[in-house]
């Protein structure tokens, strides 16, 4: 790989984290929003690290062209250094090795595939998710249902309801009304859907699953959006041992906007 | 592409190290560029990769116009969001690593380094341990660095002791893994110590037993006469190059192992204690991700206990196949068969201590 070719890559590499945070939101289906300003600088320096190695080398070879001198005794050192290939293999740093070709393989990604967030496949092939390990960190929840007035329909997250429906053991949550929005994911197993969505830590690799089983309603087609009104089924039994929450839908309909499918 | 092109940089000598390598050839462009037709050569091969990537984006464009659409396998589809994310998540570490360790490399003389630790061995491998936590960077750059430290007097254990630490403990590092275990700081304490401890470890036993044939000495090279911001640029696109193309190799092996190798493979392996430490273990082996980014794919297995976590955290900065290759280039293999294998066994047994007592 020669030095334009490793100057044209970066240059590649740079559009392509630049393209999927300035001019579209491609990178909220991969990363957290957070991360944009992050993902734009680096793309704005690799950009200006590929152009200013292009510059270098077109300025240099312009002026070896122009130079017309004999320098036969430097020919013959350059041929072998490269004949001393063996001893110093990744040491040559005017070329990258072949691995570098390979950062082709994520501006190919962005440009041609432009990878759409994680939906009802990634849904349908994690494991279902077990109760959470502890409570939220502040030992209160966040989900705004204590500052409801009785009676009010609340607007939660997908996240915070699993959070409240399994570790909550007032269950503060039966009987409430509530709204959910979210992804619908066919039931194979059984009676009715899943209404779904991704929390993220960090990136979609690390993307775990909530979702809740909703019953009552129609059975909407993958991957479509839902806003959904209903109560939480109280399971019978210990919060701890239940597999997966239900929820019994009162009134849906669809979302004409799909938010970020991650949820924060 | 790939064959050698004559180019001004080119010289006899071999290089001792980054720093070195690309001083070279820069100031005296004038003296040493190749005769006139080897320049023509050079200008119709340039052209000729111009003309490559111009086809490239030609054939992206067109791809995408009539490609976009034929992809509907959601199995790709979800590889294809996996590995991107991991790739763009990790770019701006990545960037900003190689900025800083390039930085270094141009400004900051290797003297000071010198000066920096003492002179009886088993003095300077702790200095070095710890000083390893200053140098910003990943495993791509602190080979180099390593190598020349030796070349410029410093106790090989410690240069050694240096070259693990680094990439395992620095701040770059230390923010990624605590931006990826967001609320558990015990998780970033555990990688600091392990990693710091099996460094050490490791640098005492080379005193002890280490022999200096088994290390190949970097040869002194040309003074250094290029251009700081020359050696800034010239260091990053090195750096970048090298753990770019490494980390795509990870983010492509991560992203098939997440979508591809059923999550109950892996999660029956999770939950024997000792062998899924093992597992990560390899695992970090195999993956080669750059230190920078490697919290975040630690995360990503899900199922695996914080030891084991752990572990891929430890080991991957000290042994991986890219860092094989890389330290049998600068030191020789006759030192990377004997390194690697004590690299892993000191790790292990350090992860298990640190894991035991924190997580």
């Amino acid at each position: 790989m020669n030095r334009i070719a490793q100057g044209l890559t970066l240059v590649l590499l740079g559009a392509a984290a630049l393209t999927s945070t300035v001019p579209t939101n491609m990178y909220l289906n991969w990363v957290k929003p957070g991360f944009g300003p992050f993902l734009i600088a680096a793309g704005v320096v690799t950009v200006a690290l590929g152009v200013a190695v292009v510059a270098a080398e077109i300025r240099g070879g312009s002026r070896a062209e122009d130079d017309g001198a004999d320098h036969s005794a430097c020919a013959v050192a350059a041929a072998e250094g490269g004949a001393d290939g063996g001893g110093r293999a990744g040491h040559d740093h005017a070329r990258a090795p072949r691995v570098a070709w390979l950062l082709l393989v994520p501006v190919l990604a962005v440009f041609v595939v432009a990878p759409p967030a994680l939906g009802s496949y990634t849904v349908e092939r994690s494991e279902p998710a077990s109760a959470p390990q502890e409570g939220p960190p502040s030992g209160r929840f966040d989900d705004g249902l204590d500052e409801a007035a009785p009676g009010e329909v609340v607007r939660m997250d997908i996240r915070q309801f699993v959070m409240r429906a399994w570790v909550d053991e007032e269950r503060a949550l039966a009987g409430r009304e509530v709204e959910l929005t979210g992804f619908a994911v066919p039931n194979d197993e059984g009676e009715g859907w899943y209404l779904a969505r991704l929390q993220m830590a960090c990136c979609a690799a690390d993307a775990i699953v909530n979702r809740v089983l909703v019953t009552g309603g129609p059975e909407p087609e993958a991957d479509t959006w839902w806003t959904v009104r209903g109560t939480w089924v109280e399971p019978e039994g210990e919060l701890v041992d239940v597999s997966e929450h239900r929820f019994d839908a009162l009134e849906w309909e669809t979302v004409d906007n799909p938010p970020d499918p991650y949820e924060a | 592409m790939s064959d050698r092109t004559p180019t001004p940089s080119s010289d006899s000598t071999p290089h001792a190290s980054l720093g070195d390598s690309l001083a070279v050839g820069w100031d005296e462009r004038g003296d040493e560029l190749p005769p006139s037709d080897w320049g023509r050569r050079t200008g119709a091969r340039r052209t000729g990769t111009v003309w490559l990537f111009a086809l490239f984006i030609t054939a992206m464009a067109v791809a995408h116009a009539w490609l976009s659409d034929q992809l509907t396998s959601e199995a790709f589809l979800a590889w294809a969001t996996v590995f991107t994310a991991i790739s763009f998540q990790a770019l701006p570490f990545l960037v900003f690593g190689v900025a800083l360790s390039a930085a270094l490399t141009a400004f900051v003389p290797a003297s000071v380094y010198q000066r920096f630790f003492p002179s009886r061995p088993s003095a300077a491998v702790p200095v070095a341990g710890l000083s390893g936590a200053l140098l910003p960077g990943c495993e791509c750059a602190s080979v180099p660095i390593a190598g020349s430290l030796v070349k410029r007097g410093v106790a090989p254990a410690a240069a050694l002791t240096f070259l693990l630490a680094a990439p395992a403990i620095n701040p770059v590092v230390m923010i990624a893994t605590a931006v990826a275990f967001a609320g558990q700081p015990e998780m970033v304490l555990a990688r600091f110590g392990a990693s710091l401890l099996a460094s050490v470890v490791i640098g005492w036993i080379w005193v002890r037993f280490g022999r200096a044939d088994w290390l190949r000495l970097p040869t002194p090279t040309h003074a250094e006469g290029a251009g700081r911001w020359v050696v800034f640029r010239d260091s990053m696109l090195h750096d970048m190059m090298h753990a770019g193309g490494y980390l795509v190799v990870g983010a492509l092996a991560a992203a098939s192992l997440n979508i591809f190798v059923p999550r109950e493979w892996l999660g029956s392996v999770a939950e024997a204690p000792v062998i899924s430490v093992l597992v990560m273990a390899a695992l970090a082996i195999l993956l080669s991700i750059c230190s920078e980014a490697d919290a975040f794919v630690a995360l990503s297995f899900t199922d695996f206990s914080p030891t084991a976590k752990l572990a891929f955290m430890v080991i991957g900065p000290m042994v991986d196949l890219k860092l094989i290759a890389m330290q049998a280039a600068v030191f020789g293999w006759r030192f990377a068969v004997r390194f690697a294998p004590l690299c892993l066994v000191v790790g292990l047994l350090s992860t298990f201590v640190i894991g035991g007592l924190l997580l």
